[in-house]
């Protein structure tokens, strides 16, 4: 028998999520301060630097004095961004670009496969976790979302149209073969949380932002004013991949029929259009959790399990379900 | 419907307008002079190998690497290159170490590691423009070489000459006094 007990903790887990994805982005900020640091203690150059460069030069200095004994080579470190980087010696790559350079270059290269291993573990594991706790562009995404949803109080017209979510997997395989016939990785230029590292990093060290900008806001005005979280849904090939690849995850969120009163709060909180009121959660939940925090009877919860319950029928605490229980059995209501 | 018509092809001329007809060929080369970091692959091999991850710059200490937008074909979009009048690369092999992919390939920061595999290109002087070879005396090119009497030697008033263990990492160009510069890199990904 499951354990229906609410978890109480896990409300807080949206926080946490949110704490995780400002800690990637603001990493990805830092580290390009950091490499211009390296440059001017490599350069030995202190005294020649303009007023700016010492501010740099002087914040980086006093956030890793305490940690790197010599900047110009301790801080190699931690390189990078997301799509592929260095953590303390450790490189990591996203499976997207793993897939992506298999294809564009039609060879096995196993150093670099190995590095996606750990991603690729976890995301079997913990599904497409990825695009909720991790990924940069999700987080100026969900802010976009939420301006989107004072735009709309404001009372522009922001439209929220329904694509099929398949499109993505289309994209993720069109792409692979165009990535083929051309010979060069195609989504690295198109993939949002590789554009907004290097993005950032273009901004801060080599003078301002590359097209991929452009690109970026695009997405963000296409989530605005066609589908909400459009580009995540419909369009996203590393999305594609992940959801494949957590398909069978372990942990994945499940309603507790008792404790639920069919208000229906996790359909309209849920980014990704999913449907936890009707038990629907599919490979493309990401696992993030602002279901369990704004549910207010506690009916949602983890459980580990590689296959989604079906649909066990309206919440016990809901109307409807009364109605149907004092139907059946009349003398007891 | 009117709108979606709008839509389309206000969307339609945005992107063509963006992408330069010339830049859609993935093969389009303009004919820049750049040079890949030391340890690339040829170009093609190259496009197939870079993840676009932008490591390489980040690891630079003389921020030499730089990298592409649409100005070299959308093939080459966000691929590191240097120009070596901008900055020299000082051959210190950290973006080898960091390349995830092997389109940089790992080379040992040692003299002989860096002579065999490192074929960034050759340094090509141009004895119109070289005040040596006019006769003032400079010799900037050869103090400015990280591999002095390997990659290039000088002879009477410092008149450059260089050698074929030239790697090409243009910090004679960089430093070479005279403008516009009298000795350039001939990169090696010319083709």
């Amino acid at each position: 028998m499951v354990d229906n007990k609410p978890q109480y903790l896990l409300r807080h887990l949206n926080k946490l999520r949110w704490f995780s994805l400002l800690t990637v982005f603001l990493m990805l900020i830092l580290l390009p301060f950091l490499h211009l640091y390296q440059t001017y203690e490599a350069a030995h150059a202190y005294d020649l630097l303009a007023p700016q460069e010492k501010l740099i030069s002087d914040t980086m200095q006093a956030l890793t004095e305490p940690f790197v004994n010599d900047p110009a080579e301790d801080l190699d470190q931690v390189k990078g961004n997301t799509w592929s980087g260095t953590l303390f010696g450790l490189k990591l790559s996203d499976p997207l670009a793993v897939v992506g350079q298999m294809a564009a270059g039609l060879t096995l290269y196993w150093p670099f496969i190995l590095t996606a291993l750990i991603p690729i573990l976890l995301t079997l594991v913990l599904g497409r976790f990825y695009c909720g706790w991790i990924c940069p562009a999700t987080l100026l995404y969900e802010l976009n979302d939420n301006l989107g949803a004072w735009l709309k109080k404001a009372g522009l017209p922001i439209t929220r149209r329904r694509l099929d979510k398949r499109l993505k997997y289309l994209v993720l395989a069109v792409g692979l073969v165009l990535s083929a016939l051309a010979g060069s990785v195609l989504f690295a230029t198109l993939y949002p949380p590789a554009i907004v590292g290097r993005e950032i990093y273009y901004a801060v060290a080599l003078g301002g932002f590359g097209g991929g900008a452009v690109f970026f806001m695009l997405t963000m005005l296409f989530d605005l004013m066609v589908a909400r979280r459009g580009f995540c849904r419909y369009i996203c090939p590393g999305g594609a991949l992940y959801s494949m690849l957590g398909r069978f995850r372990l942990f994945r969120i499940r309603r507790v029929v008792e404790n639920c009163n069919d208000c229906a709060k996790c359909n309209v909180v849920c980014q990704f259009g999913l449907d936890p009121l009707h038990d629907d959660f599919g490979q493309e939940c990401n696992n993030c959790s602002a279901c369990i925090a704004v549910c207010p009877t506690d009916a949602l919860k983890f459980t580990v399990k590689t296959v989604d319950v079906t649909f066990q029928g309206p919440g016990h605490l809901g109307q409807q379900y009364r109605k149907h229980q004092s139907a059946r059995e009349p003398e007891a209501a | 419907m009117q709108r979606r018509q709008f839509i389309k092809l206000a969307t339609g001329s945005v992107a063509a307008g963006l992408i330069p007809a010339s830049a859609l060929s993935a093969r389009y080369s303009p004919g820049l002079r750049f040079l890949r970091p030391p340890g690339a692959l040829d170009e093609d091999d190259f496009h197939a190998r870079c993840i676009r991850c932008g490591k390489c710059g980040e690891i630079c200490p003389n921020r030499c690497i730089k990298y592409f937008h649409t100005e070299n074909g959308l093939a080459s979009m966000d691929t590191p290159y240097i120009i070596p009048r901008e900055q020299g690369c000082i051959l210190c092999m950290k973006c080898g170490d960091v390349c995830p992919t092997g389109a940089i390939q790992k080379i040992d920061r040692e003299l002989e590691a860096i002579v065999e595999n490192v074929k960034m290109g050759t340094a090509r002087v141009d004895r119109g423009l070289c005040l040596s070879w006019q006769g003032k005396t400079c010799g900037v090119c050869y103090r400015a070489c990280p591999m002095p009497d390997i990659a290039i030697r000088v002879g009477r008033l410092e008149q450059p000459h260089v050698l074929k263990d030239c790697v090409g990492c243009g910090l004679c160009e960089r430093s070479c006094i005279q403008i516009p510069q009298a000795i350039r890199i001939i990169p090696s990904n010319a083709g």
